[in-house]
């Protein structure tokens, strides 16, 4: 690591501790009580650190996928939608299928996959044909994949057995086998960092990564090298929208293990800031993930025991990504909007 | 259907789009000096919530406006300022400034009324709307006539084309930006306070409900341009209106749907505007 950013990485530990003292001192904790109440609830135990781990699952998958876009130079910021989509094709795929249990849970997550790709590969499609910017398209998807989710569970797809906007529940048999007995901490982990093991390789070593990223660093260049920026962008934006969709697939077979129009409180969004921080490379982005993932679950359990409202985290979070986008290369790895 | 319910469909799109058009005038502002926008969304959370704060102790929603206002310059000046001076990403800090806004109100909400999700009802100016939105519209065409027309808007689309031009010719880029980004923070928080102030009398967590980032379609959508970006805009809230209007009186379609037209609606232009949209040649790159 460049020292530059471990002193970026400093900086933005020491900030994120002062800032989260002031918002404990304003509420009244004094700082000591409150870092031990946010700790153990991050990991004091096996059940806090499962928390943390399913946060940190929750925020992977899209992350990964938000990576993928913003390499290839496209700025999608419709993960939400498409984690939605996956997630809805996956909880109803769940309860329609009668196949071994191993069986059904690889559907499950290609189902989360197809749903997130064809979601995303509308943008992709959009981009590609029409030249129509992804933040617009990315962005209206999200409106209008959160409508079609709830037109699809409160009609046409209405479970008999659904207390709120959701589908049926998986037969029990097709929940994720937990990595720690008795939580929420699923074999979704492992799953997501194989697929940032695998998007690495991709990446760095494959004719597909290559024109990837070659689209998002010198698109001139690239289209001159007989690289389709067409094609690129469709395949970008579909594989991006398949791993958020995993991300919806995992919350609906290992969290709630059924579909609801609530799946994610904004996943789709602080992935986004996770991909960021992480500085779109996948194995970081794990590490950002889990960073995140012990922010979440440690803010909870700090707004239980010590009253710090919870959404002085996502205050926190922002400071993170303030402080670590100090780190300059980011801009040089494909972001740019528009 | 009548003309004065054509006239008071009228009315409540311009009434919604009014938001969305003062945002996305600060959006065209800070974009034609080069910085990308992100953080509209925020910068609208921000001069709702303090809005709905001020006028909430002083009993004066006018002064509860001007601070909302200042506050949304404030959140401007620092996405300005890291962009400029700390030269940060400038998508990287605006989803920061996103999650710090929507995070601090929330929090703000449980430390000064130790209540979660919403302000009590705050003194505001829903009976003097009309003033604002109207002040909206001629924003649009006073911005339109400055960035084409002085010295000035000719110096703020050269910090956004080419930096570089612009320093050899005595401009500071970096001031440039500074000050457009803060002015366009004031903009966006006018857009807040619109809506926690005019349309409502209260802030409450989510209110923004995206329309930061519909702000930002729409300066995309209107090329750029502070008059096509309020055209969108209105065009945007026609739509909600719309939606209202629909509502119940169409059986056979869902109301979801008409809760998605909108968003489809743009979908659909997309499609058929088939010219490259041509961003400032230098927005989102740092400078020097």
């Amino acid at each position: 690591m460049k020292r530059e950013s471990v002193k970026a990485m400093l900086v933005g530990t020491l900030g994120v501790v002062a800032a989260m003292s002031l918002a404990m001192l304003a509420s009244h904790v004094s700082p000591i009580l409150g870092f031990n109440a946010f700790f153990y609830g991050a990991f004091g135990g096996k059940q806090q650190i499962a928390e943390t781990l399913a946060s940190t699952t929750a925020l992977l998958f899209p992350a990964l996928g938000i990576a993928i876009a913003f390499r290839a130079g496209l700025f999608n910021i419709g993960a939400e939608g498409q984690l939605l989509i996956g997630g809805l094709l996956a909880g109803w795929l769940g309860t329609r299928i009668d196949v071994p249990p191993a069986l059904a849970i690889a559907a499950i997550f290609i189902a989360g996959a197809l749903g997130g790709a064809m979601w995303g590969a509308i943008a992709g499609w959009l981009k590609a044909a029409r030249g129509a910017n992804e933040v617009i398209s990315t962005l209206m998807l999200n409106f209008i994949a959160a409508s079609l989710a709830l037109y699809l569970v409160t009609g046409p797809l209405r479970a008999p057995d659904a207390a709120g906007p959701e589908l049926s529940l998986l037969p029990h048999a097709y929940w994720l086998p937990t990595l720690l007995s008795q939580t929420r901490a699923t074999i979704a982990l492992p799953i997501a960092l194989l697929a940032a093991l695998a998007l690495r390789y991709v990446l760095d070593r494959t004719w597909f990564g290559y024109r990837l990223r070659a689209a998002g660093e010198a698109p001139e260049a690239a289209r001159r090298a007989g690289i389709s920026l067409s094609r690129v962008a469709l395949w970008a934006m579909a594989w991006s929208g398949a791993l958020a969709g995993m991300g919806g697939a995992a919350l609906v077979a290992g969290e709630l293990h059924r579909f609801n129009t609530q799946l994610s409180p904004g996943y789709g969004f602080i992935a986004i800031a996770v991909a960021l921080v992480g500085g779109l490379e996948p194995l970081a982005i794990c590490v950002a993930a889990l960073a995140f993932g012990a922010l979440e679950s440690g803010g909870l359990a700090l707004q239980a025991a010590a009253a710090v409202p919870k959404d002085a985290i996502h205050v926190i979070e922002g400071l993170l990504v303030f402080a670590l986008a100090a780190r300059r290369y980011l801009g040089a790895k494909g972001v740019t909007a528009q | 259907m009548t003309l004065s319910l054509v006239l008071s469909l009228l009315a409540l799109a311009l009434v919604r789009g009014t938001p969305i058009l003062l945002a996305s005038l600060g959006g065209v502002l800070s974009e034609r000096a080069g910085i990308v926008n992100i953080a509209l969304e925020g910068e609208m959370t921000a001069g709702a919530f303090a809005a709905a704060l001020i006028s909430f102790f002083t009993r004066d929603p006018w002064i509860g406006a001007i601070g909302g206002v200042a506050v949304g310059a404030a959140v401007g000046f620092a996405l300005g300022f890291a962009a400029t001076r700390w030269r940060v990403d400038q998508i990287v800090a605006g989803m920061g400034i996103n999650l710090i806004c929507t995070g601090g109100a929330a929090f703000g909400l449980i430390f000064v009324f130790n209540q979660a999700g919403v302000t009590p009802q705050v003194p505001a100016i829903n009976q003097e709307l009309w003033p604002l939105v109207i002040l909206g519209i001629i924003l649009a065409a006073a911005l339109q006539w400055a960035l084409s027309r002085t010295p000035i808007g000719l110096r703020l689309r050269a910090c956004g084309e080419n930096p570089h031009a612009a320093r050899a010719a005595g401009i500071d880029p970096l001031a440039v930006r500074l000050y457009a980004s803060a002015i366009a923070g004031a903009l966006a928080g006018l857009g807040g306070v619109f809506l926690a102030l005019g349309e409502l009398n209260l802030y409450s967590d989510g209110m923004i409900a995206g329309r930061g980032f519909i702000a930002l379609a729409a300066v995309i959508f209107g090329r750029w341009t502070p008059l096509g970006a309020a055209g969108v805009a209105l065009i945007f809230g026609l739509l909600e209106a719309l939606q209202f209007a629909l509502q119940g009186n169409i059986a056979w379609l869902p109301s979801d749907f008409l809760q998605a037209l909108p968003y489809i609606a743009a979908l659909i232009a997309l499609l058929g505007a088939s010219g490259r949209y041509r961003p400032p040649a230098a927005e989102g790159k740092p400078y020097p």
